[in-house]
Order: structure tokens, then sequence, then C-alpha cells
């Protein structure tokens, strides 16, 4: 038996055309990847964008919009001596929001807009309040999904992120000028103004996921998931080379006095170890050269790889064991059923990523019998829940989808002899 | 429905015994109430034409296919999937080259060696005797891809006798195989039977059954048409010589005298070949030059052989055996 499993690791590592699917084409599409995908992540990221500043009369009376803009633009403080700075604390290290274009009428704005050196303008009106508007072309690329390059993508995010500090700077300034309009001697307290500057201390950050979201990873998960399931290959081999009614090899190997299933066991254990490996050093090159995170759970990725190696071995061990099928029309099916199941896994872009949650989402059953999907679930779990239960559960899922793969390939192999060879 | 209670006769069972083994193939008869007896220490020939049902026998024999009915015996002991202590005491070639692509020579024959012998250092002198065997020193690092026909099938050989097999099946080992290579081959069997292995020989070449093997069986359709020695078996027909003369200008008269011949059993005449069966006699070429000249046929080359397997098939079943 051990001979056995030696033989079918040498075999396995000496398969130049399994070996190219499993270790080069996982790299190489990984790379790819990183390449193509790299402005994805980028247009969740927030960017200034450029805004014109209508510095009118109204704004002339405003120091706090003065600091508050300053604040956004990354800019030093104007105004030192001004009551109204409750925002100006905030500037330091805090992301960009917008780089301010000056102008000093309304119309002028409203120019810097048409020629396209401004995304929109901010302006005090009579009472104070500080208002956003945005150009035509801003307003249709960020409404309703329209999002079409990762640029408009970040427009999006940054006017989003202006948009709740202005509400913040509107409510906060409405609430010191009623507070002080019925106590007028608050103004003269430190305290007071104090107290105002911590309104936005009163803001925690908090995160939804484990770790922090990443668009990319989803499709590195995927082609994990087909990856993975590329190998089932070896342990389809591993059955059609034991078997007296599929090879040369398999009459020979069944007339020698070693048992048929310590033949079986000893190949599937050998195509195991192999895919794993194989697996791991594509899981390996997706966490460390290609940065794709694993929320710091890596040795529940590697635990990953080891389910879903095995699931691959028992789905090859099913197909290996189908009777007057030719081995290499096998090995065809080895490659053909990753490809399918991986489209429906979200591998192949935007297009599959949608119908992949739309399959989640109407037709649940189809991605839960979907290996390549449960597999990038996986380490979709890890990434994002806090808890193991979900990665648990998905791992339950594939233990029994490979009980149920081996229980169909031993009915199939079960016969001590054969009708036909 | 597999009978597991033949009987053995004496006190040393046969190498392979089989009685009454009938295999069907849906609606075809592959093996017809087949019988077969291997003496120990013989190189038995089982010969026919290609799906006559000689690897079919074997598969039967190994315990690889079913069969309807029928009895099979291994030295004495019935032969079924589990047979682990008969399986050890075999070895087969099949006839589809069985090794791994991805091994070197070595490494092949060692693995097939370590599925009977499993400790290491038992095996090792083993490997390198069976390597020496077949010749393949100088290639003991080569991948299967890299050998010619004939290396490939010694390797085929290697890998299924490293292990010392009492038993050996040899399923038509030579096919493909250049001159050379098979004499090779067949020298390698009459070794290993010297060495006191027993070997089932299947083949369609008449030339090498009768070359290497004691006894001969020759089968059709699955039926067990005639056994024994070659010459028993050449013995059992009414074919004595075979005369072949080249002649170019052979008239219908002169054909119909040749065959109006009492010695003459059969005569065919290509244009230019007169190829004519005689019964055994001593002047059968006598009286044939004499009819010839007689009728005014001019004679050029001529040969006279004894008769072949390919006679006795010819004459058991109506047809050649390389049909």
């Amino acid at each position: 038996m051990w001979s056995t499993f030696v033989t079918t690791l040498k075999t396995n590592l000496r398969n130049r055309s399994a070996l190219f699917w499993l270790i080069v084409f996982p790299l190489a599409l990984s790379t790819l990847f990183n390449g193509m995908l790299a402005d994805l992540n980028e247009g969740y990221e927030i960017k200034a964008i450029p805004l014109a500043v209508v510095q009118d009369a109204n704004w002339d009376k405003a120091d706090g919009a003065k600091a508050f803009v300053d604040v956004l633009s990354g800019e030093k403080r104007s105004s030192s001596d001004s009551g109204d700075d409750a925002f100006a604390g905030a500037g330091g290290d805090r992301t960009r929001l917008l780089e301010a274009v000056d102008a000093d009428t309304l119309d002028e704005a409203r120019t810097a807009l048409a020629d396209g050196r401004a995304a929109g303008y901010l302006r005090v009106d009579g009472h104070g309040m500080l208002s956003l508007t945005l150009s035509p072309a801003t307003a249709s690329a960020i409404r309703g999904g329209a999002m079409s390059t990762a640029g408009d993508s970040n427009t999006a995010i940054t006017v989003a992120a202006i948009d709740t500090m202005l509400n913040l700077y509107n409510r906060t300034d409405a609430s010191v000028r009623d507070l002080i309009a019925r106590r007028p001697q608050a103004a003269a307290s430190r305290e007071f103004w104090s107290s105002v500057g911590d309104v936005a201390g009163l803001t925690r950050e908090t995160s939804l996921t484990n770790a922090k979201p990443n668009m990319t990873a989803r499709y590195y998960y995927a082609l994990l998931g087909m990856a993975c399931l590329m190998a089932m290959g070896y342990s389809i081999s591993a059955v059609t080379t034991a078997q007296a009614n599929l090879s040369a090899l398999g009459i020979r190997r069944t007339v020698a006095p070693l048992g048929r299933g310590r033949q079986l066991i000893a190949g599937f254990l050998a195509s195991w170890l192999c895919s794993a490996a194989s697996l791991t050093v594509a899981l390996a090159y997706i966490r460390y050269v290609c940065g794709i995170p694993l929320g710091g759970r890596e040795p529940a990725a590697v635990a990953a790889v080891a389910v879903a190696s095995f699931t691959a071995c028992a789905l090859g061990t099913m197909i290996g064991a189908i009777p007057k099928l030719p081995h290499s029309v096998k090995m065809g099916l080895s490659s053909a059923i990753p490809c399918t199941l991986s489209l429906l896994s979200g591998l192949y872009g935007q297009f599959a990523m949608n119908l992949s949650d739309w399959i989640t989402r109407h037709a649940p059953v189809l991605a839960l019998v979907n290996p390549a999907q449960q597999v990038t679930n996986l380490f979709y779990d890890i990434l994002y829940f806090d808890s193991y239960r979900p990665f648990a559960a998905t791992c339950g899922i594939l233990i029994a989808m490979s009980v149920l793969f081996l229980a169909a390939g031993v009915i199939m192999l079960k016969e001590q002899r054969y009708e036909h060879l | 429905m597999t009978t597991q209670n033949g009987t053995t006769a004496g006190p040393t069972p046969p190498a392979v015994k089989v009685d009454g083994l009938v295999k069907r193939y849906g609606d075809m008869i592959a093996l017809d109430h087949f019988d077969l007896e291997v003496r120990r220490g013989e190189i038995f020939g089982l010969l026919g034409p290609n799906g006559s049902g000689k690897t079919t026998a074997i598969n039967c024999i190994l315990a690889l296919l079913t069969y309807d009915s029928g009895a099979i015996r291994v030295f004495g002991e019935p032969m079924t999937p589990t047979s682990y202590a008969l399986k050890r005491r075999i070895g087969i070639v099949p006839q589809n080259v069985a090794v791994f692509d991805e091994l070197t020579v070595a490494e092949n024959i060692d693995y097939f060696c370590s599925l009977y012998v499993p400790r290491k250092a038992e095996r090792a002198p083993l490997v390198e005797e069976a390597i020496d065997f077949a010749g393949l020193g100088d290639f003991r690092k080569y991948r299967p891809r890299k050998l010619s026909g004939g290396l490939l099938r010694r390797l085929n050989i290697a890998c299924g006798i490293a292990h010392r097999p009492d038993l050996i099946f040899f399923d038509e080992p030579t096919v493909a195989v250049d001159p050379q290579s098979r004499n090779a081959i067949l020298e390698g069997i009459e070794r290993l039977n010297r060495a006191g292995a027993t070997v089932v020989y299947t083949s369609h070449y008449m030339e090498e059954v009768e070359r290497i093997c004691d006894r001969i069986l020759i089968m059709d359709h699955g039926r067990h048409l005639a056994l024994g020695t070659a010459d028993e078996l050449k013995a059992m027909i009414d074919t004595g010589e075979r005369i072949t003369i080249e002649t170019l200008d052979l008239d219908d008269p002169a054909l119909a005298a040749v065959r109006a011949l009492p010695c003459v059993i059969e005569a065919t005449y290509d244009g230019r070949e007169l190829d004519i069966r005689c019964r055994r006699g001593e002047h059968n070429l006598v009286d044939l030059i004499g009819a010839l000249r007689e009728r005014g046929a001019n004679i050029g080359h001529l040969t006279s052989r004894p008769p072949s397997l390919n006679d006795v098939f010819l004459e058991l079943t109506g047809k050649a055996l390389r049909d």
C-alpha cells in the first residue's frame, strides 16, 4: 500500500499537464487578476474631488464654514481666532475630501462646473448653512448604479462622505446658534466650545465584518474554487489506473495480490495530498504575493484547502469510477466541470459575479450543490464573518458532498469481476 | 454462474485446469464449453486468430471476467478475485503495454514487483534480475515514451516476471515487435521456463508457437479444436506436403490434370504460382512434375515443405489462420 501511495505521488508530481493546471494556471491567473482588478479596490477608496467654493458675502460671514472647508480640503486653518472652530481639530491627518476651487460668485462657480474644473460647488446661504450642488455630469455618473468606472465609484463615495460631513456641520452649527440665542453667556465659556468640539468625537468607527471588505478577494476565492476542482484529475487517474475494466494498468494491478481497496485508498490519499499541496501553493501566492487578505485566519484557510481538495478528490473518484467512459473523456470532464461551475461561482468577471449573486438569492439550492461555489464560500466565510460557524457549516456541506461522491464511486467500484474488459 | 467444484487429477494438480467454460457477451458466445489443462513446467501455446477467445479465456482464468458456467482451478485451487495466495504465484504480461509513463524503467519494475514483494530489501535483487533478464540495463532511467517498441515490450515483460512467478501468462507479447526483439522475447520465455516457470503463451503467430511451445491448443470461435505437440497436430491432418511451383503458362487442362492426381488434396493457381496441398506419400513431387510436363507446362522455381500449423488450422476450420 505504501509503495502504491509513493508511486501515485510520483506519477502525479511528474504529470506535466496536471502540474500546469494545478500550479502554473492558478498562479498565472492570479497574476493576471492582480493586474486587471487592481483598480477595483481603488474604486472604493475616497479620493478628493474638485469643488468650487463660492466666496461671496455669506461666505465671508461664516468663519466656521471656512474652517470646515479648509479641513475637508486638507489645508491649514485660515483663521485661528474664531470661536467657530469646532471642526478644525478634526483636520490633522484626516483624508482629503475635496480640492477647493475659488469662486467669487455663484456664476463663477457655475462656470467652473461648465468648464469641467469642478464637479460641484459649495456655498453658504443667508442662514450660514453650507450646501453642495453637483454638476449634471457628476450627478449622472454616480446615480443609480451607473458606475462604470473606478473613478465614478470614487466620486460617489467621496460625495457621500462630503454630504455626511455637511449634514454634521449644519446640524452642529444650528445647535450652536440656537444655544447661544437662548443662553448668550455660553459663548464666553471655554467648556461650551470644548463640548461643541466633542461632537465629532461622539462618532465611532465600527466594522461590520471580521476584516475590511476587499472587492477583488471574491475573484481570487473563485479562482481557488476552480483550481481545487481541477485537482480531481489526480483521483480520476488514480481510479482508472487501478481498475481492470478501465485500463491495461488496471488489469495488471488487479491481478496482483494487493487488495483493490487498499490500492484505491493509497491512490486517493496520494491524490488528496497532491491536490492539497498544489492548492496551498496557489493560496500562498494569492495571499502573500497578490496581497489578498484572509482576515488574519491563515491556518483556517489551510484547513479550508484540505477540505476543498478532499471534496475534489471524492468527485474525481466518482467520475473515475464511471464504467465504459474512456479515460480521455474523464480527463476532459475534469476541466469542463470546473470551468462550468466556476462560471456560476463568479470567476469570469462582473457578469459572472452578478450571476453568482443572483443564484445565491434566487436559486440557493443551485449554489448549495455547486462545489466551486462552496469552496469560494469557505474563504469568503473566513474573511468576513466574525464567527467560525459559517465556515464550519460550509465545511460540513463540502464533507457531505464528499460522502455522496465517494458512496457513488464505491457503488460503481464494488464489482470484483467484470462482464467486459 | 461460477462453479467452484472442479476436481483435480492426481496428487500434483496441473498448473491450470479449465472445464466446460462458457462465456457469453449478450447473444455472442465467446467461450463455448472450453476445456484446458496446462501441465506444470511446460510452455503451453494457445493458438487462434484474433477474436478466437484466447484473451477472454485468460481473463476468465485470472478472475477478471465473469463467466456463465464451467470451472477454473489454478494449482488445484479455485481462482477467485481474492485468491491472493494464488495471485502471488502468477505473473501476467498483458497484450497492451501496461506501465506508468511517468515512471522510469527501474521504477516501473520496482512498483509492480512491490505489489507481490512488499519488502524493499527482498525486492531489490529481483528488480535487478528482471532488468538484466529483459536487457534493459542501459535504459533503467529512461521513461517509457523514450523506448522503442521492442524495448517497451521487454519492459512490459519485466514488469510481469520480476517477482519470479510460478505461472506466467503471456498474451500476444510480440505484437508489433521487430524480428530482433521478437527473438529476444522468445529466448527469454524459454529461459524462464528452464528456470521452472510454467508458461501459457497466446499468439496468432504460428511460427512462434511452434518454436517455443511444448503443447499447443488450437482454438477458434471460443472452441477447443485440437491439442497436442506441433508434430502431433500436423499428424492429425491429411496434408503431408505443401508444394509450390512457379509456372507462367498453365492452362485449364493442365490444372485439371494436376487436381486429378491421387496425391493432390487441393491445387490453386494464381497465374504465376501453382500451390498444391498433397497427401502423405513418397512420390508426390515426381507425379506432379510428370503431369505438368505431359501437358507441356514450363516449370520454374519449385519448393516443397512439410505442413505448418497454418495448414492444420486451415484443414480444421476451412480458413487460414491469418485471415
